[in-house]
């Protein structure tokens, strides 16, 4: 090669390699820790006889498990991996990175405990998380890593396009999916489990509030009027269906009911569009958190003035663009509290919750998120929890090996009841999903509160007798659209 | 569609055209000069808007300082990428294009390395109000990008018409090998030309931080409708690219109210293959012999 040519690359590779030395520097600069914050007296208390590091908040949080004999030894068993397979970046990551932060909370509690007791034997945790970016076939190339590289037998996930794809590779390996929503539990699928997250139940309560917050139908003269939007994917058009079953059943009139690309970036003919039917109530339905946030703005500019309710509202992003005021004259209903509402009270799991959270992740703590703790924080733990009691009380049938997820999954089905992070919950979802792969517990409603400028529960619903006095109404919606189990 | 719908959309689609004007008339300008796309310029907006969230969101700068230093930021990037990249693979165009295609994804995970990969970044918006034109409603943010696009596409054409510089970045872009004979410093006038195009990226995404969610993923979902106006508008045709961001724009506007978003791209894909296939040189651009 002549020494022009050389030298026409010798800039260029100079330039490649720069960039390629530059990014591992930026990513350990940016990694830096803050200086260890000081949390409240009562977290770094720890009761005597305790193992070292445990807190008095790590064993409320511990609580909920039927069988922990903490500070008792007991021999140690092998690393029990769990997945973490979610969008960790992208526009649905809202829903996925925030839920590490609790996963790894309750692991590493029960990992300062010595490891998960079943059995007679204590098993440590790891967890590993994936990035899909709400991908389906990244989802399976995670999933196939989890399993396959990290002998994982259990995956925390989102759902949707991700549940359907990972589904005949984690049946096959007998590893359970614990999505989000259980619209996507199945017959055909085995070890999906969901429910812990409460929607589609809190999509359909928010049509049940929105109606409370309205004028009656005898008040305005003509029937109340309901749109949906949101982004066109396997879970929006799955809780959707049963959301506007709700709506239809509380008397609603649905004006407007669309889909728009996953690709969207530009909201305003999106909200133009909706708010042409003049609404009453506006859903956004599954909006993934970065698309609510500009949903919301163009609420806003665009004069909209009915109630908008959602599953899941970021406040922390959203009062960037709107101001408080807007937010609460519309309502902003959703569910997914925040572990700091006064609602739950001082003394509580939520509470010890909280205050382990905050000097882990809050401000100036050593792994600080630089944000607020959301609704998302503690969404994961409400399967990872229940499995691991599964667990324990599976492992008493086979004392000295981990038990199956089948026996997991038959313990739960057999209790009438176990704590669950929103209350008492038991297994369900038989005659709405084909299998009783779902966790009913208590449904908490959110509105936004214009003095703590973020969302308070305002009711804590029990689902299963509103949902039976209105079940053929819905039934026939989510027929109607193909989105019963047995017609996807 | 009702009046109240029409005005309604015709408003966002008159934003959404400035919009695209502002994005899309540095990357033609780059084009224009040195004949070869630069698909990184997408990046070079996100850099812009990266800016804007460091210096305005996290250290609360005053809003205009930090998007001025958005252009400073963008005419830098443009000119080491000039040196870098275009200059060393002059009249090679496919290794330009895999060389900027490449440099998207070094951007994007430099990005994503630094300001983390998760959530969107938080720009607070600041001017959280509407602007009212006969009872339809934009943002005052979208509505501001107007003016600017209005003064970089009239400031670049004045320039490229009244001043010395400018009529050598013309001669250059109509005829390199012409404009060398004459003593024009080919060198030099790249480097001005993606100075420029960095520069006018870096406004575009400074100003418009507010408005598209701040994510490493912010330049891939620029460059296309970018590209798009572009192509319609003629490579390296300033007024082609007015013309055809006012089209794209209203044709992407109109059609996602109506129908919906994926519509309206493939929509404005098939404008772009119909508009090359009666004028491939675009709208308003120049046969090339």
């Amino acid at each position: 090669m002549r020494m022009k040519q050389l030298r026409k690359l010798v800039v260029p590779i100079s330039l490649v390699a720069v960039m390629v030395l530059a990014i591992p520097w930026a990513a350990s600069a940016r990694k830096k820790k803050a200086p260890t914050a000081e949390g409240p007296s009562q977290v770094s208390e720890a009761l005597s006889g305790l193992p070292a590091g445990l807190t008095l908040d790590e064993v409320v949080i511990l609580s909920h498990l039927p069988d922990q004999q903490i500070g008792v030894e007991y021999p140690i068993g092998e690393t029990i991996n769990v997945g973490f397979l979610c969008a960790l970046s992208g526009p649905d990551a809202g829903w996925g990175l925030p839920g590490l932060t609790g996963n790894t909370i309750w692991i590493d509690a029960v990992n300062k405990t010595g490891g998960l007791l079943v059995g007679g034997v204590r098993y440590p945790m790891a967890i590993h998380p994936f990035d899909d970016e709400a991908v389906a076939s990244k989802a399976l190339q995670g999933a196939r890593e989890l399993v396959l590289e990290h002998d994982v037998k259990f995956i925390s996930a989102i759902g949707g396009d991700a549940a359907k794809a990972t589904a005949p590779f984690l049946t096959e390996n007998k590893v359970i999916y614990a999505s989000l929503v259980p619209t996507d539990c199945d017959p055909s699928r085995p070890y999906v489990v969901a429910g812990g997250d409460i929607t589609p139940q809190c999509n359909m309560f928010n049509a049940l509030i929105a109606k409370m917050n309205l004028p009656s139908e005898e008040e305005l003269g003509r029937p109340l009027t309901y749109a949906l939007t949101t982004q066109d994917c396997i879970m929006s058009r799955q809780v959707g269906a049963w959301e506007i079953g709700a709506a239809k059943a509380m008397g609603f009139k649905i004006v407007y009911e669309e889909f728009f690309g996953v690709d969207t970036t530009d909201f305003a003919p999106i909200i133009t569009a909706v708010m042409a039917t003049k609404p009453d109530v506006i859903s956004l339905c599954e909006a993934w958190p970065e698309y609510q946030t500009m949903m919301w703005e163009q609420l806003f500019l665009q004069g909209y003035e009915g109630v908008v309710v959602q599953n899941y509202a970021d406040w922390e992003t959203n009062l960037t663009k709107i101001p408080p005021e807007y937010a609460a004259a519309q309502c902003g209903i959703d569910s997914f509290p925040l572990m700091d509402d006064p609602w739950w009270g001082e003394t509580s799991w939520q509470a010890s919750f909280t205050n382990v959270w905050n000097v882990r992740y809050g401000p100036g703590a050593p792994e600080d998120v630089k944000r607020t703790m959301t609704g998302i924080d503690w969404d994961h733990m409400i399967w990872l929890i229940p499995w691991s009691i599964g667990a324990q009380i599976a492992g008493e049938e086979t004392p000295g090996e981990w038990p199956s997820n089948d026996a997991i999954l038959a313990a739960l089905r057999a209790q009438a009841s176990f704590p669950t992070i929103l209350g008492p919950g038991h297994m369900s979802g038989k005659e709405m999903f084909g299998i009783d792969n779902m966790i009913e517990e208590p449904v908490p409603m959110c509105m936004f509160d214009l003095e703590a400028k973020d969302k308070r529960i305002v009711a804590h619903l029990n689902f299963e007798p509103w949902y039976a006095s209105i079940k053929p109404v819905v039934l026939k919606a989510v027929e109607e659209r193909g989105q019963m189990y047995y017609q996807r | 569609m009702n009046t109240q719908l029409l005005l309604q959309t015709t408003a966002n689609a008159g934003a959404v055209s400035a919009m695209y004007a502002l994005i899309a008339v540095g990357l033609t300008l780059a084009f224009g000069v040195m004949q070869m796309a630069n698909l990184a310029h997408g990046h070079f907006f996100m850099a812009g808007a990266y800016t804007v969230y460091a210096l305005y969101a996290l250290h609360d700068w005053p809003f205009w300082f930090a998007v001025a230093a958005a252009v400073g930021i963008g005419a830098v990037i443009g000119l080491a990428v000039e040196r870098g990249i275009f200059r060393p693979l002059r009249g090679d165009v496919v290794g330009g294009f895999i060389a900027t295609a490449g440099l998207m994804f070094v951007f994007e995970v430099f990005m994503g390395e630094v300001w983390g990969w998760g959530h969107m970044r938080q720009v607070p918006s600041p001017y959280m109000r509407a602007v009212k034109f006969f009872g339809a409603s934009v943002s005052f943010q979208r509505v501001l990008v107007i003016p600017f696009a209005i003064a970089c596409i009239g400031g670049l054409l004045i320039f490229m018409r009244w001043f010395r510089l400018g009529r050598a970045l013309r001669a250059v872009a109509q005829d390199p090998e012409a404009a060398s004979l004459q003593g024009i410093n080919i060198n030099r006038m790249t480097a001005l030309a993606m100075a420029i195009a960095g520069a006018l990226a870096g406004i575009a995404g400074g100003l418009m931080s507010t408005i598209y969610a701040v994510t490493p993923a912010l330049g891939g979902h620029i460059i296309l409708p970018a590209l798009i106006v572009v192509v319609v508008g003629g490579m390296g045709s300033v007024g082609g690219v007015t013309l055809a961001s006012i089209l794209l724009g209203f044709v992407m506007t109109f059609v996602t109210t109506l129908v919906d978003g994926v519509t309206a791209m493939m929509v404005s894909v098939a404008v772009m293959a119909l508009v090359l296939a009666i004028r491939p040189q675009g709208l308003m651009g120049h046969v090339v012999t």
